[in-house]
């Protein structure tokens, strides 16, 4: 390369506030021209020492720890931590416990791969899509909400099982939402691979190939739209996957459509294992009593997250604390690829190529409140809708008029 | 598909020192315990070359008293994970990057050199991870002996007392 040329190198910080997510992250771009020729990534603002943290709580105290992890798949992080200590300590949970980890860890997927479907469609420009698949996503969060109590950090799991029970009414809402659901899914699937807006954005953006994507170690969707066939749920059945028909999706595009349709496809496969657990959920206890002091000896538990292999390794000393806790989030595994991915890429697809990995962010805001003055008041989807239309009208513009179409669940 | 047992007797039969140091600790699991550098090196080239060992997922940094322990975390496609460990001591913490076969491993070797005080050779140049700039030289939080009571974050400065715990500070 000549000397002329590299002098016409451009160096581009990006961050630590993030281009495409709401979480820091820096991100040192070298352009020449529009090109990417080099990206260095800065990571770690967000480290919150929790794995020390952890080692001088006991094993209960650590579970609320380790579910704050990530706001997004805290359910993943608590699976993987409470299966280690059970099998540290020789409990096996009960069959319903398994089954209900299980339907809440799928539950987790729809939301998290809805939340990224809207935060990448918002990435591109296509609002409505974000809008579309963030309603959506709602109803993925009272479900939860009814059956956790919490909309995020769900607080279900606890070592030796689960706190809560699921009832016949919840089992009935959750199957009545994964059929309206459904339609919705199979519909941004017909989006993703017939909208040409879609495809002349993201096919061919970010492309990690089956051998890189094996080399820089990537996890979950973005190894599976490379064509990896990696998913702990059918490499490592843990919880009740075992007993559960589990369709592995792949996809060969190795870019960022083939992430999008992969994780599409995956929401359809998570709705077929809620259904089977509803279908096929055993009766009886949903925990046993576990010992306060745990067995020495070391362990490494895997889950299947959202965002891929979830890994947890975990070392008892025989007290009732850890000797060692250290979390592997899926994310942490992606970042080497997205260098990869950025590099010979162009400037204006750095956000979506960040983005299409989903890193992980926290989310905890479930309705707008308004101070009025006399107190605080939490508005609903109804209320909401009819607050955004008075405040349309004062600033001169009337959208009363349109009409939003039945829905059957909506 | 190679099954666990397999693993393990190609690997002692290659390695003769791994006799008494690998075992299946269950399904899909197989440990080994702290081995040399030298002989840490030569297993994990071989599970890489001749074994499928293609995905490195983990590093696990641990404080083992007077040695800072080392466990690699390599799987293969069948998702076997093969756990190898390596130790190297507080006094002389050097271990070498495994980033040229393994490039998923430089944050977590980035993260060896900030939380335990590790000195990692062949780690490719970049942003140290994860700890702040400004956070005080010679201070290993992951270390036992580091107590974060003692750490002031307004001058991020460790003031450990005179003789007590942590005096130590975890520095090399």
């Amino acid at each position: 390369m000549s000397k002329k040329f590299r002098r016409n190198r451009i160096e581009l910080p990006i961050g630590p506030q993030h281009p495409s997510l709401k979480e820091p992250a820096s991100f040192r771009i070298t352009l020449e021209g529009e090109k990417v020729v080099n990206a260095v990534i800065g990571v770690g603002y967000n480290h919150r020492g929790l794995e020390k943290a952890c080692e001088s709580r006991n094993y209960i105290q650590d579970l609320y720890l380790i579910e704050r992890v990530c706001g997004i798949c805290s359910h993943t992080h608590s699976t993987a931590f409470c299966q280690g200590i059970e099998e540290l300590a020789g409990i096996t949970i009960p069959r319903r416990a398994a089954y209900i980890r299980v339907m809440v860890a799928e539950l987790e997927r729809l939301h998290s791969h809805l939340l990224w479907l809207g935060v990448a469609a918002h990435e591109i420009g296509f609002d409505t899509m974000f809008m579309y698949t963030w309603r959506d996503r709602e109803k993925v969060l009272d479900i939860l909400a009814e059956v956790c109590g919490n909309r995020v950090n769900y607080g279900i799991n606890t070592i030796g099982g689960v706190r809560r029970d699921v009832d016949e009414a919840m089992l009935q809402n959750m199957s009545k939402m994964a059929d309206a659901l459904e339609s919705q899914v199979k519909y941004y699937l017909d989006l993703a691979l017939t909208e040409t807006t879609l495809s002349a954005r993201l096919a061919g953006v970010g492309k990690l190939s089956y051998e890189d994507a094996l080399r820089f170690g990537v996890v979950g969707p973005v190894a599976r739209s490379a064509g990896i066939a990696y998913d702990i749920r059918v490499t490592e059945p843990y919880a009740a996957y075992g007993d559960i028909p589990v369709d592995l999706v792949t996809d060969t595009r190795e870019d960022v459509l083939g992430r999008t349709v992969v994780r599409i496809k995956e929401m359809l496969v998570s709705l077929n294992i809620i259904r089977f657990c509803i279908k096929n959920l055993p009766d009886g206890d949903i925990a046993v009593k576990a010992p306060l002091r745990i067995p020495a000896g070391e362990v490494i538990s895997r889950t299947e997250a959202p965002r891929g292999e979830n890994i947890h390794y975990i070392r008892s000393n025989g007290t009732d604390k850890p000797d060692r806790v250290r979390v592997r989030a899926p994310s942490e595994a992606n970042w080497r690829g997205v260098k990869h991915m950025l590099e010979g890429g162009y400037l204006a697809d750095v956000p979506i190529t960040i983005a299409a990995i989903d890193p992980c962010y926290s989310c905890t805001d479930r309705a707008i409140v308004i101070d009025s003055g006399s107190g605080t008041e939490v508005k609903d989807w109804q209320s909401l809708r009819q607050y955004s239309i008075s405040w349309y009208k004062k600033q001169g513009i009337d959208v009363s008029a349109v009409k939003i179409p039945e829905r059957k669940y909506y | 598909m190679q099954t666990e047992n397999e693993i393990v007797e190609k690997l002692c039969g290659e390695f003769g020192f791994l006799q008494d140091k690998i075992y299946v600790q269950r399904q899909k699991r197989i440990f080994t315990g702290f081995l040399a550098k030298e002989e840490f090196e030569q297993v994990l080239h071989y599970a890489h070359d001749e074994l499928g060992f293609y995905r490195a997922s983990h590093v696990v940094g641990t404080d083992e008293g007077g040695d800072l322990g080392f466990i690699y975390l390599l799987s293969n496609e069948d998702g076997i994970i093969l756990a190898l460990k390596e130790k190297a001591p507080k006094s002389d913490p050097v271990i070498n990057s495994m980033t040229d076969i393994y490039p998923s491993l430089e944050l977590h070797e980035r993260e060896l050199v900030d939380l335990f005080g590790a000195v990692v050779e062949g780690l490719p140049e970049g942003p140290s991870y994860p700890l702040p700039d400004g956070w005080p030289k010679g201070n290993y939080p992951m270390r036992k002996d580091w107590d974060p009571k003692y750490f002031d974050r307004n001058t991020m400065t460790y003031n450990p007392p005179a003789g007590g715990a942590g005096k130590e500070g975890g520095s090399k």
